[in-house]
């Protein structure tokens, strides 16, 4: 890459597919991305690495068109194109796999994959148009059911729908934003053969991630971004984990101190019994029974969406259960203000409009937890909002900034302090969901640190996470819950990550 | 090539609590000033002449602040209720049923009490009955979720009718048997009529409509219920998470939104009035509370500002009649009243949002939409 935005990179067969030279974008009161350079050649991955709001995701929408820059241009095989929305990006074959999926949950794979297709003429050839989405799926290792309705497939068959759909209008582009972050680790696996299929026919794909460990494995080469610029690019002979790292939060990390030392376990402070959540025909969670001890972390495994939200809320009373108890320290937990008083605090899964208030102010939401006489001190929250951006280096202009205006990161930081780092009375029992997740590198550590301090403490924790390493590094025992049963139990000592993986998958 | 663009704010700015409201009034003006030009009339005489009746002297300060009294309280009323996001469209109605109630009270039992504890039970009176009347709102509001919106406003028709009902439509006990003709109220006993100062119609109401004001602003700032509300307002799932219980909250507060409402028409019956009479207690003074209320942001001492200018608005609407060349209704504060409540509605986006001007760069466009076609 060169520093001289004003050289074109080169046309002709030898020129990358698709490149941009200089963007720049902003928002109001950020710099999203500053002057940024990348190229993509025929037939590689070619991986955007970043932190949370490192521009990664801008980058790509700016590459597909969903995003115009200010300044700066993209390139497609070595020509100037402007793309305006991204129909455009489509039309030039760039596509993008968004996070969260945008399919019609009652259209089979076949009418979301044609929708909006504007090769479709007026009469829907159904038959011919599942053969040309099975052949498409086929070819590229993506086995999904043409005639089959999205509201029953799983997240990761979602993905292929929407991997499918783009090779079927001829995308040879395909920008992947965060497309392992719900997926099981078989799942996973699949992808990467998938992508491995894309690539050797000679189309590209971008990658987009904060994961170190997947981007080494599936990478032909890596940009890495930090607050909007590119702070390096490495070829896969070269990545090297610590230096990716680095180059990602700006200093040194070190990735093995990440495994925490095991707990000493004293007696169960939280106990459920036979908990049962139906909500009409659906059973959220089947007769569960678990027991947290004193000073351990108990990590709950599985893929999102198999009971681990209602677990949570059941745990810390604010969902009540249809049968079955739940005890902290031999009291019942009937409400979420008994589960407070009896010291249970609670990290839950959706930060912001459940674990705090999108409108209110960073003080104002520390007071939602805490414990409340008549009178609420506004000033005093105001204090306790300053002590915990200091020390917690949040990242907001002070204390009177709404939470909405926070990112994902800085936000979890208040809520996880709040919680667990509050009110000078170390909680009992903390019960927290998907903590880490989104977060980047540097306030991955802060939550983790904060989490092991309670364990130390003497509180029983209750871990629920997607993120399989995290579970591995920190639990001392582990629980994998599928469709609200649990369905493996096993001792840090003991565990083996493909066990639980299958676990996960519910096969048994 | 030049855009204009709205674009989210990060922060709202404070100056924008201010700066939109009056501006808004502003545009209400011009916009206004409109009809007044196609009707051969010059806006600017219209509002010099409606500025001096309603600011211009010490007498026009003094009907101002007797019009912005019950508008207080119908303010608050709306504004309390506003602030968590529940619209208490229905203050007429409570209005209403608080003069009921303060009516029947004054004359029941306020004959032998001293001044003080009439005053007391004029206004407790007042509140009672307006909570009475936002029972069925609230209690299906809070179990059923049932839009209050709609029944309050459904539950203003219904006391309309009462109100006939109880002086027209028979004997009642609120009913002056004496009067031959045209059916009249009965006139409160003197103790439970507010005396008037400063040669005017000013009473105990003004003082007792502040002091409400200074509660309901330290209720809602200063108090965990009022924290409870801002949580409910923003997000239910954080209320639920911490807690805080949403059915008692919602029920607590259109109930006071209600007995806040009869308050007014305590004062109504107390300070001006004297007894029951449908036609001097139509004056729209409940709807009137709710532009009050969205001009002041539902801000308890905004409302106090808000309601001294509407206040002086009515005030100069009354006026403006008089003016003989002019030709003008009194309604023609009901018209600018509807304008300023547009305008602030269409003005609320410049509180979230920023108009932005962007300049593209005609070259680079050319550039890139020739590559695009090639």
């Amino acid at each position: 890459m060169t520093d001289d935005t004003t050289v074109r990179p080169d046309s002709g067969p030898g020129a990358p597919v698709l490149a941009a030279t200089g963007v720049v974008k902003r928002f109001p009161g950020v710099v999203a991305l500053d002057d940024v350079d990348v190229d993509l050649r025929a037939g590689e991955v070619h991986t955007l690495l970043g932190e949370n709001g490192a521009g990664k995701s801008t980058l790509a929408s700016v590459l597909c068109g969903a995003y115009q820059p200010e300044v700066g241009t993209v390139f497609r095989h070595g020509r100037p194109v402007e793309l305006r929305s991204p129909r455009d990006g489509l039309a030039h074959g760039i596509a993008m796999v968004h996070q969260h999926f945008r399919l019609v949950e009652r259209f089979t794979v076949s009418e979301n994959v044609v929708l909006g297709d504007p090769q479709l003429g007026r009469w829907l050839a159904r038959g011919a148009i599942d053969d040309r989405v099975a052949s498409v799926a086929e070819t590229f290792g993506l086995p999904v059911d043409p005639r089959a309705r999205i509201h029953d497939l799983s997240v990761g068959q979602r993905q292929r729908v929407e991997i499918v759909k783009a090779l079927y209008r001829g995308a040879d582009v395909l920008l992947l934003d965060d497309p392992t972050a719900d997926l099981t680790p078989q799942e996973t696996e699949a992808l990467f053969v998938t992508v491995r299929a894309m690539t050797a026919a000679g189309k590209s794909v971008v990658f987009i991630s904060h994961k170190l460990g997947e981007v080494v494995e599936i990478s032909d080469r890596v940009t890495v971004m930090r607050g909007g610029v590119v702070t390096g690019q490495v070829a896969r002979v070269d990545a090297d984990r610590h230096e990716l790292a680095r180059l990602m939060v700006g200093r040194d990390i070190d990735l093995d101190a990440q495994q925490f030392a095991a707990g000493s376990p004293g007696s169960p402070c939280l106990i459920a019994k036979g908990v049962t959540v139906r909500d009409g025909e659906q059973t959220a969670l089947d007769a569960i029974d678990l027991e947290v001890r004193a000073g351990e972390i108990v990590g709950v495994a599985g893929v999102s969406g198999n009971g681990q939200r209602e677990l949570a809320d059941v745990l810390a009373g604010v969902l009540a259960p249809t049968s079955g108890v739940v005890e902290v320290n031999g009291q019942p937990i009937r409400s979420a203000r008994a589960a407070r008083a009896a010291g249970v605090a609670y990290v839950p899964e959706e930060r912001l409009g459940t674990g705090l208030a999108p409108s209110l102010t960073i003080g104002e939401n520390l007071l939602l937890t805490r414990r409340r006489g008549a009178l609420v001190s506004r000033s005093a929250a105001r204090r306790d909002a300053r002590e915990i951006i200091a020390r917690f280096e949040v990242k907001a202009p002070g204390p009177d900034a709404r939470c909405r205006v926070l990112s994902g990161g800085n936000a979890q930081k208040v809520l996880v302090a709040r919680e667990l780092a509050g009110d000078g009375q170390a909680p009992k029992v903390v019960v927290a969901s998907a903590p880490t997740r989104g977060l980047d590198v540097g306030a991955i550590e802060q939550v983790r640190a904060l989490l092991d301090d309670a364990r130390r403490n003497g509180a029983g924790v209750l871990l629920i996470s997607e993120d399989l390493d995290e579970v591995l590094a920190m639990a001392d025992r582990i629980v994998v819950l599928y469709r609200g049963r649990i369905s493996l139990e096993a001792d840090r000592a003991s565990a083996d990550r493909g066990a639980i993986g299958r676990a996960m998958a519910g096969i048994a | 090539m030049i855009v204009v663009r709205l674009e989210r704010r990060v922060a709202t700015p404070r100056w924008i609590g201010v700066a939109v409201p009056v501006a808004s009034v502003f545009a209400a003006l011009v916009l206004a000033g409109v009809f007044f030009v196609l009707t051969d009339r010059p806006p600017l005489t219209v509002y010099s002449e409606m500025f001096d009746a309603a600011f211009g002297d010490v007498q026009g300060v003094k009907n101002t602040l007797v019009s912005a009294t019950p508008l207080v309280f119908t303010g608050l009323a709306a504004a309390f209720a506003m602030r968590m996001g529940l619209y208490n469209i229905g203050g007429e109605g409570q209005l209403y049923a608080g003069a009921i109630a303060a009516a029947g009270a004054a004359l029941l039992w306020t004959a032998d009490l001293s001044t003080p504890i009439a005053i007391a039970v004029v206004f407790v009176a007042g509140a009672v009955g307006g909570m009475a009347w936002m029972l069925v709102p609230a209690l299906a509001r809070a179990l059923l979720g049932t839009s209050e919106i709609v029944t309050t406003l459904m539950m203003v028709l219904v006391a309309d009718v009462v109100l006939d009902y109880l002086i027209s439509g028979s004997t009642s006990y609120w009913r002056d048997p004496l009067t031959i003709g045209f059916p009249q109220g009965k006139e409160i006993p003197d103790a439970a009529q507010f005396t008037r100062w400063f040669d005017a119609r000013i009473t105990v109401a003004l003082p007792i409509a502040i002091v409400t004001a200074a509660i309901v602003w330290f209720v809602r700032n200063r108090t965990s219920f009022g924290y409870g509300q801002d949580v409910i307002g923003d997000a239910p799932h954080a209320a639920r998470y911490a807690g805080i219980s949403e059915r008692r909250t919602v029920l607590v507060t259109l109930l006071v939104s209600g007995a806040l409402a009869g308050m007014a028409g305590a004062a109504e019956i107390g300070g001006r009035i004297y007894k029951l009479e449908p036609s001097s207690l139509r004056l729209g003074l409940g709807f009137t509370g709710i532009v009050i209320a969205a001009l002041a942001r539902s801000n308890a001492l905004g409302v106090l500002v808000a309601a001294f200018f509407l206040g002086g608005l009515r005030n100069a609407g009354q006026s403006v009649q008089a003016v003989a060349d002019l030709d003008l209704p009194k309604s023609v504060a009901l018209m600018l009243e509807g304008f300023i409540l547009l305008c602030f509605l269409g003005g609320q986006v410049f509180s979230t949002h920023r108009l932005r001007i962007v300049r593209r760069e005609p070259a680079r466009r050319a550039r890139a939409s020739a590559g695009a076609s090639s």
